[in-house]
Protein backbone atom coordinates (compact mmCIF):
# COMPACT_ATOMS: atom_id res chain seq x y z
CA UNK A 1 0.00 0.00 0.00
CA UNK A 2 2.77 2.37 1.07
CA UNK A 3 4.72 1.73 -2.12
CA UNK A 4 1.68 2.76 -4.15
CA UNK A 5 1.57 6.09 -2.35
CA UNK A 6 5.28 6.55 -2.93
CA UNK A 7 4.75 5.81 -6.61
CA UNK A 8 1.88 8.32 -6.80
CA UNK A 9 3.97 10.99 -5.11
CA UNK A 10 6.83 10.22 -7.47
CA UNK A 11 4.59 10.61 -10.52
CA UNK A 12 3.33 13.96 -9.19
CA UNK A 13 6.90 15.17 -8.65
CA UNK A 14 7.94 14.04 -12.11
CA UNK A 15 4.98 15.90 -13.60
CA UNK A 16 5.97 19.03 -11.71
CA UNK A 17 9.57 18.63 -12.89
CA UNK A 18 8.43 18.21 -16.50
CA UNK A 19 6.41 21.41 -16.31
CA UNK A 20 9.28 23.24 -14.62
CA UNK A 21 11.64 22.10 -17.36
CA UNK A 22 9.47 23.79 -20.00
CA UNK A 23 11.27 27.14 -20.26
CA UNK A 24 9.32 30.40 -20.60
CA UNK A 25 9.54 31.98 -24.00
CA UNK A 26 11.39 35.22 -24.49
CA UNK A 27 9.02 38.05 -25.31
CA UNK A 28 11.23 39.39 -28.09
CA UNK A 29 12.44 36.20 -29.69
CA UNK A 30 9.63 35.82 -32.20
CA UNK A 31 7.28 38.09 -34.04
CA UNK A 32 4.06 36.26 -33.25
CA UNK A 33 1.16 38.41 -32.05
CA UNK A 34 1.17 37.00 -28.54
CA UNK A 35 4.66 38.24 -27.88
CA UNK A 36 4.33 41.49 -29.76
CA UNK A 37 1.47 42.52 -27.49
CA UNK A 38 3.90 42.90 -24.58
CA UNK A 39 6.18 45.29 -26.36
CA UNK A 40 3.42 47.35 -27.92
CA UNK A 41 1.83 47.97 -24.54
CA UNK A 42 4.62 50.33 -23.60
CA UNK A 43 6.21 51.20 -26.94
CA UNK A 44 5.04 53.42 -29.74
CA UNK A 45 2.51 51.74 -31.96
CA UNK A 46 4.12 50.53 -35.12
CA UNK A 47 2.20 49.81 -38.27
CA UNK A 48 2.83 46.10 -37.75
CA UNK A 49 1.34 46.24 -34.27
CA UNK A 50 -1.59 48.19 -35.64
CA UNK A 51 -2.17 45.52 -38.27
CA UNK A 52 -2.09 42.83 -35.60
CA UNK A 53 -4.55 44.81 -33.49
CA UNK A 54 -6.90 45.22 -36.44
CA UNK A 55 -6.63 41.54 -37.30
CA UNK A 56 -7.18 40.65 -33.65
CA UNK A 57 -10.33 42.75 -33.50
CA UNK A 58 -11.60 41.15 -36.69
CA UNK A 59 -10.99 37.67 -35.32
CA UNK A 60 -12.53 38.61 -31.99
CA UNK A 61 -15.71 39.71 -33.75
CA UNK A 62 -15.75 36.60 -35.90
CA UNK A 63 -15.13 34.11 -33.07
CA UNK A 64 -16.07 35.52 -29.67
CA UNK A 65 -19.02 37.70 -30.72
CA UNK A 66 -20.77 34.66 -32.13
CA UNK A 67 -21.72 33.75 -28.56
CA UNK A 68 -21.42 36.81 -26.35
CA UNK A 69 -21.03 40.57 -26.25
CA UNK A 70 -17.54 41.99 -26.07
CA UNK A 71 -16.26 42.12 -22.48
CA UNK A 72 -14.04 44.92 -21.27
CA UNK A 73 -10.37 44.16 -21.44
CA UNK A 74 -8.98 42.30 -18.47
CA UNK A 75 -5.33 42.54 -17.31
CA UNK A 76 -2.95 40.56 -19.56
CA UNK A 77 -2.41 37.57 -17.29
CA UNK A 78 -6.14 37.16 -16.67
CA UNK A 79 -6.79 37.50 -20.37
CA UNK A 80 -4.23 34.79 -21.10
CA UNK A 81 -6.18 32.38 -18.88
CA UNK A 82 -9.55 33.37 -20.35
CA UNK A 83 -8.31 32.96 -23.91
CA UNK A 84 -6.88 29.52 -23.11
CA UNK A 85 -10.20 28.54 -21.56
CA UNK A 86 -12.08 29.75 -24.63
CA UNK A 87 -9.65 28.01 -26.94
CA UNK A 88 -10.69 24.72 -25.36
CA UNK A 89 -14.38 25.58 -24.82
CA UNK A 90 -15.08 27.16 -28.20
CA UNK A 91 -12.41 25.28 -30.18
CA UNK A 92 -10.81 28.50 -31.36
CA UNK A 93 -7.80 27.95 -33.59
CA UNK A 94 -4.28 28.55 -32.31
CA UNK A 95 -3.73 31.49 -34.70
CA UNK A 96 -7.07 33.10 -33.78
CA UNK A 97 -6.24 32.72 -30.10
CA UNK A 98 -2.92 34.53 -30.50
CA UNK A 99 -4.42 37.43 -32.45
CA UNK A 100 -7.33 37.75 -30.03
CA UNK A 101 -4.96 37.74 -27.06
CA UNK A 102 -2.87 40.46 -28.71
CA UNK A 103 -5.99 42.55 -29.35
CA UNK A 104 -7.47 42.05 -25.90
CA UNK A 105 -4.26 42.94 -24.05
CA UNK A 106 -3.54 46.20 -25.87
CA UNK B 1 4.28 -2.79 19.22
CA UNK B 2 1.83 -3.89 16.59
CA UNK B 3 -0.23 -1.41 14.65
CA UNK B 4 -3.91 -2.10 14.26
CA UNK B 5 -5.50 -1.96 10.82
CA UNK B 6 -7.00 1.44 11.65
CA UNK B 7 -3.65 2.90 12.74
CA UNK B 8 -1.90 1.67 9.64
CA UNK B 9 -4.64 3.25 7.48
CA UNK B 10 -4.20 6.57 9.30
CA UNK B 11 -0.44 6.38 8.79
CA UNK B 12 -0.91 5.66 5.10
CA UNK B 13 -3.23 8.61 4.76
CA UNK B 14 -0.69 10.83 6.56
CA UNK B 15 1.97 9.68 4.13
CA UNK B 16 -0.33 10.45 1.24
CA UNK B 17 -1.11 13.94 2.52
CA UNK B 18 2.56 14.58 3.22
CA UNK B 19 3.72 13.53 -0.23
CA UNK B 20 0.83 15.32 -1.89
CA UNK B 21 1.76 18.55 -0.09
CA UNK B 22 5.42 18.16 -1.06
CA UNK B 23 4.37 17.55 -4.67
CA UNK B 24 2.06 20.53 -4.72
CA UNK B 25 4.76 22.79 -3.27
CA UNK B 26 7.17 21.51 -5.90
CA UNK B 27 4.57 22.06 -8.60
CA UNK B 28 3.74 25.54 -7.32
CA UNK B 29 7.41 26.53 -7.21
CA UNK B 30 7.86 25.24 -10.72
CA UNK B 31 4.94 27.36 -11.90
CA UNK B 32 6.19 30.45 -10.09
CA UNK B 33 9.50 29.92 -11.82
CA UNK B 34 7.69 30.22 -15.14
CA UNK B 35 5.74 33.35 -14.33
CA UNK B 36 8.44 35.88 -15.02
CA UNK B 37 6.66 37.00 -18.18
CA UNK B 38 3.75 39.44 -17.88
CA UNK B 39 1.64 37.31 -20.18
CA UNK B 40 1.75 34.11 -18.18
CA UNK B 41 -1.78 33.02 -17.32
CA UNK B 42 -2.85 33.02 -13.69
CA UNK B 43 -5.62 31.10 -11.92
CA UNK B 44 -8.91 32.98 -11.95
CA UNK B 45 -12.31 32.55 -10.39
CA UNK B 46 -15.05 33.54 -12.79
CA UNK B 47 -18.65 32.60 -13.40
CA UNK B 48 -22.05 34.18 -13.14
CA UNK B 49 -24.76 34.99 -10.66
CA UNK B 50 -28.35 35.83 -11.40
CA UNK B 51 -31.81 36.22 -10.03
CA UNK B 52 -34.84 35.46 -12.16
CA UNK B 53 -38.56 35.39 -11.63
CA UNK B 54 -40.36 32.93 -13.88
CA UNK B 55 -44.10 32.61 -14.36
CA UNK B 56 -45.03 29.31 -15.97
CA UNK B 57 -48.63 28.10 -16.23
CA UNK B 58 -49.63 30.86 -13.78
CA UNK B 59 -47.20 29.61 -11.14
CA UNK B 60 -44.52 32.07 -10.00
CA UNK B 61 -41.06 30.70 -9.36
CA UNK B 62 -38.08 32.53 -7.88
CA UNK B 63 -34.84 31.26 -9.35
CA UNK B 64 -31.59 32.61 -7.92
CA UNK B 65 -28.41 30.97 -9.14
CA UNK B 66 -24.68 31.20 -8.85
CA UNK B 67 -22.30 29.32 -11.07
CA UNK B 68 -18.63 29.67 -10.12
CA UNK B 69 -15.96 28.63 -12.62
CA UNK B 70 -12.40 27.96 -11.51
CA UNK B 71 -9.66 28.09 -14.12
CA UNK B 72 -6.15 26.98 -13.17
CA UNK B 73 -3.60 27.11 -15.99
CA UNK B 74 -0.37 25.20 -15.52
CA UNK B 75 2.66 25.78 -17.68
CA UNK B 76 2.11 26.41 -21.37
CA UNK B 77 -0.13 23.46 -22.15
CA UNK B 78 -2.31 22.56 -19.18
CA UNK B 79 -5.59 23.90 -17.88
CA UNK B 80 -7.76 22.64 -15.06
CA UNK B 81 -11.37 23.82 -15.35
CA UNK B 82 -14.25 23.33 -12.96
CA UNK B 83 -17.80 24.67 -12.90
CA UNK B 84 -20.33 24.14 -10.16
CA UNK B 85 -23.97 25.20 -10.33
CA UNK B 86 -26.18 26.22 -7.44
CA UNK B 87 -29.66 26.79 -8.79
CA UNK B 88 -32.60 27.59 -6.55
CA UNK B 89 -36.24 26.93 -7.40
CA UNK B 90 -38.68 28.44 -4.94
CA UNK B 91 -42.45 28.36 -5.31
CA UNK B 92 -45.50 28.97 -3.16
CA UNK B 93 -47.44 25.85 -2.26
CA UNK B 94 -50.92 26.06 -3.80
CA UNK B 95 -50.21 29.63 -4.88
CA UNK B 96 -50.02 31.20 -1.44
CA UNK B 97 -47.92 31.22 1.71
CA UNK B 98 -44.15 31.48 1.85
CA UNK B 99 -41.90 30.48 -1.02
CA UNK B 100 -40.33 27.07 -0.50
CA UNK B 101 -38.05 24.98 -2.60
CA UNK B 102 -34.68 23.44 -3.08
CA UNK B 103 -31.26 24.52 -4.25
CA UNK B 104 -29.88 22.13 -6.83
CA UNK B 105 -26.12 21.57 -6.55
CA UNK B 106 -24.29 20.16 -9.51
CA UNK B 107 -20.79 19.82 -10.84
CA UNK B 108 -21.10 20.65 -14.52
CA UNK B 109 -17.48 19.98 -15.34
CA UNK B 110 -14.24 19.18 -13.58
CA UNK B 111 -11.68 18.51 -16.26
CA UNK B 112 -8.04 18.75 -17.11
CA UNK B 113 -7.03 19.85 -20.60
CA UNK B 114 -3.70 19.25 -22.24
CA UNK B 115 -3.08 21.29 -25.38
CA UNK B 116 -0.94 18.87 -27.34
CA UNK B 117 -0.44 21.02 -30.43
CA UNK B 118 -2.46 23.52 -32.51
CA UNK B 119 -4.70 20.69 -33.71
CA UNK B 120 -5.39 18.53 -30.68
CA UNK B 121 -6.40 19.11 -27.07
CA UNK B 122 -6.88 16.11 -24.78
CA UNK B 123 -9.48 16.45 -22.06
CA UNK B 124 -10.08 14.04 -19.20
CA UNK B 125 -12.50 14.10 -16.28
CA UNK B 126 -16.05 15.35 -16.20
CA UNK B 127 -16.91 17.57 -19.16
CA UNK B 128 -19.91 19.09 -20.90
CA UNK B 129 -21.11 16.66 -23.54
CA UNK B 130 -20.27 18.22 -26.92
CA UNK B 131 -23.60 17.81 -28.68
CA UNK B 132 -24.76 20.86 -30.61
CA UNK B 133 -23.62 24.32 -29.55
CA UNK B 134 -25.98 25.32 -26.73
CA UNK B 135 -24.59 23.14 -23.95
CA UNK B 136 -20.97 24.15 -24.27
CA UNK B 137 -21.19 27.70 -25.54
CA UNK B 138 -24.54 29.33 -24.89
CA UNK B 139 -25.75 27.90 -21.57
CA UNK B 140 -24.35 30.44 -19.02
CA UNK B 141 -27.08 32.91 -18.08
CA UNK B 142 -24.95 35.95 -18.95
CA UNK B 143 -24.51 34.58 -22.48
CA UNK B 144 -27.89 33.08 -23.38
CA UNK B 145 -30.21 35.49 -25.16
CA UNK B 146 -33.39 34.06 -23.60
CA UNK B 147 -33.44 32.78 -20.05
CA UNK B 148 -35.50 29.69 -20.91
CA UNK B 149 -33.35 26.95 -22.42
CA UNK B 150 -34.66 25.42 -25.67
CA UNK B 151 -37.13 22.54 -25.39
CA UNK B 152 -34.70 20.15 -27.09
CA UNK B 153 -31.79 21.14 -24.85
CA UNK B 154 -31.82 17.87 -22.84
CA UNK B 155 -31.43 15.76 -26.00
CA UNK B 156 -27.87 14.48 -26.15
CA UNK B 157 -26.44 17.07 -23.73
CA UNK B 158 -25.55 17.16 -20.03
CA UNK B 159 -22.21 16.11 -18.57
CA UNK B 160 -20.04 13.09 -19.28
CA UNK B 161 -17.24 11.38 -17.36
CA UNK B 162 -14.44 10.17 -19.57
CA UNK B 163 -12.00 11.46 -22.12
CA UNK B 164 -12.22 13.65 -25.17
CA UNK B 165 -10.11 14.83 -28.08
CA UNK B 166 -10.98 18.24 -29.51
CA UNK B 167 -9.55 21.10 -31.46
CA UNK B 168 -9.97 23.72 -34.12
CA UNK B 169 -7.71 24.63 -36.98
CA UNK B 170 -7.63 26.49 -40.26
CA UNK B 171 -8.24 24.42 -43.39
CA UNK B 172 -7.69 27.37 -45.70
CA UNK B 173 -8.08 31.17 -45.33
CA UNK B 174 -11.82 30.83 -45.90
CA UNK B 175 -12.69 27.96 -43.58
CA UNK B 176 -11.90 26.60 -40.12
CA UNK B 177 -12.73 23.14 -38.89
CA UNK B 178 -13.52 22.29 -35.28
CA UNK B 179 -14.18 18.87 -33.82
CA UNK B 180 -14.72 16.94 -30.60
CA UNK B 181 -14.72 13.15 -30.13
CA UNK B 182 -15.39 11.60 -26.75
CA UNK B 183 -16.06 8.50 -24.73
CA UNK B 184 -18.01 8.60 -21.50
CA UNK B 185 -18.35 5.90 -18.88
CA UNK B 186 -21.41 4.95 -16.87
CA UNK B 187 -21.35 6.49 -13.41
CA UNK B 188 -23.85 6.68 -10.57
CA UNK B 189 -21.52 8.52 -8.19
CA UNK B 190 -23.32 11.41 -6.55
CA UNK B 191 -22.76 14.67 -8.55
CA UNK B 192 -20.79 12.73 -11.16
CA UNK B 193 -23.61 10.82 -12.81
CA UNK B 194 -23.10 10.03 -16.48
CA UNK B 195 -24.10 7.55 -19.15
CA UNK B 196 -21.89 5.24 -21.17
CA UNK B 197 -21.63 7.06 -24.47
CA UNK B 198 -19.43 7.66 -27.45
CA UNK B 199 -19.88 10.50 -29.86
CA UNK B 200 -18.55 13.52 -31.59
CA UNK B 201 -19.22 16.83 -33.22
CA UNK B 202 -17.78 18.44 -36.32
CA UNK B 203 -18.23 22.06 -37.31
CA UNK B 204 -17.10 24.30 -40.13
CA UNK B 205 -16.71 28.02 -39.59
CA UNK B 206 -16.39 30.41 -42.51
CA UNK B 207 -14.85 33.65 -41.16
CA UNK B 208 -15.71 35.72 -44.25
CA UNK B 209 -19.50 35.50 -44.10
CA UNK B 210 -19.29 34.48 -40.40
CA UNK B 211 -21.30 31.32 -40.86
CA UNK B 212 -20.92 28.15 -38.82
CA UNK B 213 -22.49 24.81 -39.67
CA UNK B 214 -21.98 21.49 -38.02
CA UNK B 215 -23.33 18.17 -36.91
CA UNK B 216 -23.25 15.96 -33.80
CA UNK B 217 -23.58 12.24 -33.28
CA UNK B 218 -23.96 10.18 -30.13
CA UNK B 219 -24.19 6.44 -29.52
CA UNK B 220 -25.51 5.17 -26.22
CA UNK B 221 -23.44 2.17 -25.10
CA UNK B 222 -25.88 0.91 -22.48
CA UNK B 223 -29.54 -0.05 -22.07
CA UNK B 224 -31.28 0.48 -25.44
CA UNK B 225 -28.04 1.40 -27.27
CA UNK B 226 -29.84 4.17 -29.12
CA UNK B 227 -28.40 6.83 -31.39
CA UNK B 228 -28.84 10.59 -31.36
CA UNK B 229 -27.81 13.15 -33.91
CA UNK B 230 -28.14 16.85 -34.46
CA UNK B 231 -27.20 19.82 -36.62
CA UNK B 232 -26.37 23.41 -35.78
CA UNK B 233 -26.15 26.64 -37.71
CA UNK B 234 -25.04 30.13 -36.73
CA UNK B 235 -24.73 33.31 -38.78
CA UNK B 236 -23.66 36.83 -37.93
CA UNK B 237 -24.23 39.07 -40.94
CA UNK B 238 -21.46 41.63 -41.45
CA UNK B 239 -23.65 44.68 -42.04
CA UNK B 240 -26.41 44.12 -39.50
CA UNK B 241 -25.99 43.63 -35.71
CA UNK B 242 -27.95 40.40 -35.89
CA UNK B 243 -27.10 37.02 -34.40
CA UNK B 244 -28.90 34.04 -35.89
CA UNK B 245 -28.60 30.57 -34.38
CA UNK B 246 -30.38 27.31 -34.82
CA UNK B 247 -30.20 23.69 -33.74
CA UNK B 248 -31.93 20.47 -34.66
CA UNK B 249 -31.68 17.31 -32.53
CA UNK B 250 -33.15 13.84 -32.72
CA UNK B 251 -32.96 10.94 -30.29
CA UNK B 252 -35.27 8.07 -29.28
CA UNK B 253 -36.88 10.43 -26.71
CA UNK B 254 -37.96 12.87 -29.37
CA UNK B 255 -36.81 15.45 -31.84
CA UNK B 256 -37.13 19.14 -32.49
CA UNK B 257 -35.51 22.40 -33.43
CA UNK B 258 -35.09 25.98 -32.36
CA UNK B 259 -34.35 29.06 -34.44
CA UNK B 260 -33.32 32.25 -32.67
CA UNK B 261 -32.51 35.76 -33.83
CA UNK B 262 -31.07 38.53 -31.63
CA UNK B 263 -30.94 42.09 -32.96
CA UNK B 264 -28.89 44.76 -31.18
CA UNK B 265 -30.23 48.29 -31.78
CA UNK B 266 -26.76 49.68 -32.57
CA UNK B 267 -27.84 51.32 -35.80
CA UNK B 268 -30.96 53.05 -34.50
CA UNK B 269 -30.56 56.82 -34.74
CA UNK B 270 -32.69 57.86 -31.75
CA UNK B 271 -32.01 57.35 -28.00
CA UNK B 272 -28.61 56.05 -28.99
CA UNK B 273 -27.08 55.67 -25.48
CA UNK B 274 -29.95 53.39 -24.43
CA UNK B 275 -30.69 51.72 -27.74
CA UNK B 276 -27.14 50.52 -28.36
CA UNK B 277 -27.38 48.58 -25.10
CA UNK B 278 -30.70 47.04 -26.00
CA UNK B 279 -31.30 43.77 -27.82
CA UNK B 280 -34.48 42.22 -29.12
CA UNK B 281 -34.69 38.44 -29.31
CA UNK B 282 -37.18 36.14 -31.00
CA UNK B 283 -37.16 32.36 -30.96
CA UNK B 284 -39.36 29.69 -32.48
CA UNK B 285 -39.05 26.09 -31.37
CA UNK B 286 -40.84 22.77 -31.63
CA UNK B 287 -40.53 19.44 -29.88
CA UNK B 288 -41.91 16.16 -31.22
CA UNK B 289 -42.33 13.27 -28.82
CA UNK B 290 -40.54 10.02 -29.68
CA UNK B 291 -42.65 6.99 -30.58
CA UNK B 292 -41.36 4.65 -27.87
CA UNK B 293 -40.68 7.16 -25.15
CA UNK B 294 -40.89 6.30 -21.47
CA UNK B 295 -42.64 9.11 -19.54
CA UNK B 296 -40.39 8.63 -16.49
CA UNK B 297 -37.40 9.21 -18.74
CA UNK B 298 -39.00 12.39 -20.09
CA UNK B 299 -39.45 13.69 -16.54
CA UNK B 300 -35.90 12.72 -15.61
CA UNK B 301 -34.44 14.71 -18.49
CA UNK B 302 -36.91 17.61 -18.28
CA UNK B 303 -38.48 16.98 -21.69
CA UNK B 304 -42.11 17.82 -22.59
CA UNK B 305 -44.60 14.93 -22.38
CA UNK B 306 -46.16 15.72 -25.73
CA UNK B 307 -45.69 17.65 -28.94
CA UNK B 308 -45.09 21.32 -28.21
CA UNK B 309 -44.53 24.55 -30.11
CA UNK B 310 -43.27 27.65 -28.32
CA UNK B 311 -42.60 31.12 -29.72
CA UNK B 312 -40.59 33.39 -27.39
CA UNK B 313 -39.80 37.10 -27.49
CA UNK B 314 -37.39 38.90 -25.22
CA UNK B 315 -35.54 42.10 -24.47
CA UNK B 316 -32.03 42.33 -23.04
CA UNK B 317 -30.52 45.51 -21.67
CA UNK B 318 -26.76 45.48 -21.15
CA UNK B 319 -26.32 47.81 -18.17
CA UNK B 320 -22.55 47.53 -18.28
CA UNK B 321 -19.93 44.93 -19.03
CA UNK B 322 -21.08 41.63 -17.56
CA UNK B 323 -24.38 42.94 -16.17
CA UNK B 324 -27.57 42.27 -18.10
CA UNK B 325 -31.25 42.77 -17.37
CA UNK B 326 -33.64 40.47 -19.26
CA UNK B 327 -37.34 39.97 -19.76
CA UNK B 328 -39.15 37.57 -22.04
CA UNK B 329 -42.55 36.26 -22.97
CA UNK B 330 -43.35 32.91 -24.52
CA UNK B 331 -46.45 30.93 -25.35
CA UNK B 332 -46.47 27.17 -24.72
CA UNK B 333 -48.66 25.56 -27.38
CA UNK B 334 -49.27 21.90 -26.59
CA UNK B 335 -52.30 19.88 -25.61
CA UNK B 336 -52.98 22.86 -23.37
CA UNK B 337 -51.71 26.40 -23.88
CA UNK B 338 -50.23 28.82 -21.37
CA UNK B 339 -47.92 31.82 -21.00
CA UNK B 340 -44.29 31.71 -19.93
CA UNK B 341 -42.81 34.92 -18.49
CA UNK B 342 -39.28 35.50 -17.25
CA UNK B 343 -37.62 38.58 -15.80
CA UNK B 344 -34.32 39.03 -14.02
CA UNK B 345 -30.69 40.03 -14.01
CA UNK B 346 -27.48 38.16 -14.75
CA UNK B 347 -23.98 39.16 -13.78
CA UNK B 348 -20.66 37.75 -14.91
CA UNK B 349 -17.70 38.09 -12.57
CA UNK B 350 -13.99 37.39 -12.95
CA UNK B 351 -11.52 37.57 -10.08
CA UNK B 352 -7.76 37.03 -10.38
CA UNK B 353 -6.16 34.60 -7.99
CA UNK B 354 -2.66 35.94 -8.50
CA UNK B 355 -0.73 39.00 -9.74
CA UNK B 356 -2.41 40.26 -12.89
CA UNK B 357 0.53 41.96 -14.59
CA UNK B 358 0.74 45.47 -15.94
CA UNK B 359 -1.90 46.78 -18.28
Amino acid sequence: MKSKFMLLAGILMLTAAAIAADPPKSSNSTADPATISTTTASAERTSEAENIRAEGEKRFRANCSRCHAAPHKFPPRMMATIVRHMRVRATITDADMRYILAYMTQ
Amino acid sequence: MKYSWFESEVCSKRHTVFFALISLLFLASSLVAQTSNDERPIPILTGNAGYFTNVDRGQTELAPEITPVLLVPMGDHWLVEARAAFEGEFERENGNGPYKGVVGKDIDYLQIDYIVNPYVTVTAGRFLTPFGIYNERLYPIWIRELHEVPLIFPLGTGSSDGAMLRGGFTINPKANLNYAAYFSTNSSVNKFESDRLAGGRVGFFFPGPRIEVGGSFQKELQEDRTNAFGFHFAWQPMRVPLNLRSEYARSHDGSGYWVEGAYRFNQVSFWRPAMRRTEFVARMQQFFLGEETDSSELSEYGLPHGNVRQPDFGLNFYVRDGLKASASYGRWLGTRNWNVWTMGIAYRFALPLGPTGAR
